[in-house]
């Protein structure tokens, strides 16, 4: 006979509320059935009353920490649905910006992750390193959280000589402590003990149902949409996808510590090769009626797609935005049966759930 | 033993935390704290009230009234970037913190 117990909505490992009624035979879950929309929103539909740039503010606002890049998805799918070339400083500025977002988000990740399998001093460890990018932040946008650095027609902040140089030194001065971070995930014999062989997703499986990001990624499929066509600029910065090729908790794990190198060199990349110039264009008119555009970027935690349809006026006739951590929960339903219940919270964190995303 | 290394050389380190009301840092040049309206060049166009997403600006032409809602601006600077008279600035101090007292700057007449 099974037992069903409730994970959530309230429970210490999840910052945000979502339920995972779990099937349990004894200590080993069987099943497990998600509950969504305890935060609903209704973004989508409140993007009526405003107009097209205003919706970039909206946007960034779905999610703290993966601000910056969604509203630089917006902005692209915007432009794309109005036909307009950014300038190429602008786009630099977007990456730039963009990798430093992700850098503070694996960090608090891997912080976050630290606490859900109790070592709490790692915690605190990878939150004060984190502190140095969310530093950065505010001082070349004016907000640490909520950037508004991105506007539809390129940026609306741009980084002075002196940023560049202070970026660079703050880059070079959380290498080596990274280095250090990365020692104990990667060889400490704890934490070793608990993630290995943990929640495995195999390759197949993982593409099935259709994973993105670093649990993808972990699973061993080379799949990153910085390297795709329509972000040709990473091609230019010379990026590199990490796979990893386990499957469990800790290969997903080692993919977001080595994907925080190759956030450090895109951002040196990007800087050497920062071009002078404008960084936004006036943009003027309202997108055609019937027009269509998507959108794709990688965010920290996978792919984000935007939709977006114009009807003739200033406002959008349709905005439609797929979160990674929707495209997760298949993933997170099937690493679950089969674990024990101790080991819930670290597998559900694993896939970086984000629930004001999904639920918008 | 990475573990370890770190614990010991956080040994010797000071706390990366401030003793805040002490020891407030002092914001940088950038930062978005509150808005500053100059009512001296205003022509009560309207335009920031238009551009303001959350719609925090009320802009009357016949009274000649700027009001801001303080409690919904989301500090995004639409307004700012807007103005063609450049009467909006910002300004880096960080806005008090209040009850309904500080909920609108009303420009004089």
């Amino acid at each position: 006979m099974t037992t069903v117990i409730p994970f959530g909505p309230q429970h210490p490992v999840l910052p945000e509320p979502v339920q995972l009624k779990l099937e349990l035979d004894n200590d080993v879950v069987v099943g497990a059935l998600p509950s969504l929309g305890y935060v609903h929103r209704g973004l989508e539909k409140f993007v009526d009353t405003k107009d097209y740039n205003q919706t970039l503010y909206i946007c960034e606002r779905i999610c703290g920490i993966c601000s910056a890049i969604h509203s630089i998805t917006y902005a692209r799918a915007v432009e794309q649905l109005m036909n307009v070339e950014i300038p190429e400083r602008a786009e630099y500025l977007r990456v730039i910006w963009s990798e430093l977002a992700r850098v503070q988000s694996h960090l608090l990740w891997l912080g976050l992750f630290a606490d859900g399998f109790g070592f709490e001093s790692l915690f605190m460890e990878c939150w004060k390193y984190r502190e140095a990018v969310m530093d950065i932040m505010e001082m070349t946008t004016g907000n640490r959280v909520i950037t508004s650095m991105c506007k539809v027609g390129g940026t609306s902040k741009d980084l002075s000589k002196e940023h560049i140089n202070i970026i660079l030194k703050a880059i070079d001065d959380l290498e080596p402590q990274v280095k250090n971070l990365e020692k104990v995930f990667v060889n400490n014999y704890t934490v070793k003990k608990r993630l290995v062989g943990l929640g495995t997703l195999p390759k197949q499986l993982a593409y099935d149902v259709g994973a993105v990001g670093p649990t993808l990624r972990g699973s061993g499929v080379h799949f990153d949409i910085r390297e795709s066509p329509s972000w040709s600029i990473y091609k230019d910065l010379n990026f590199k996808a990490v796979v990893e090729n386990d499957g469990d908790c800790y290969a997903r794990t080692k993919v977001r510590i080595y994907e925080l190198y190759e956030c450090f060199k895109l951002i040196r990349n990007a800087i050497s090769k920062l071009p002078e110039g404008e960084i936004s264009i006036q943009i003027k008119g309202s997108p055609t009626a019937g027009a269509e555009a998507i959108s794709r970027s990688e965010q920290p935690r996978g792919e984000v797609v935007y939709y977006v349809k114009g009807n003739g006026t200033k406002n959008l006739e349709r905005l439609k935005i797929r979160t990674p951590t929707f495209a997760n929960i298949p993933a997170l339903l099937q690493m679950l049966p089969g674990i024990k219940l101790a080991d819930v919270p670290v597998v559900v964190l694993t896939v970086d759930p984000c629930i004001s995303c999904t639920e918008r | 033993m990475g573990m370890l290394n770190l614990v010991l050389s956080n040994v010797s380190r000071k706390p990366p935390t401030r003793l805040y009301p002490f020891d407030i840092r002092v914001p940088y040049e950038s930062f978005r704290g509150r808005i500053i309206f100059n009512p001296e060049n205003c022509i009560y166009c309207g335009i920031c009230q238009k551009k303001c997403p959350p719609d925090a600006i009320t802009v009357t032409k016949d009274e000649k009234t700027w009001e801001l809602n303080v409690f919904r601006c989301i500090m995004c600077t639409e307004c700012v970037s807007g103005c063609p008279k450049e009467c909006i600035a910002i300004s880096n101090e960080r806005a008090k913190t209040g009850p309904k007292e500080y909920i609108k700057m009303v420009a004089p007449k």
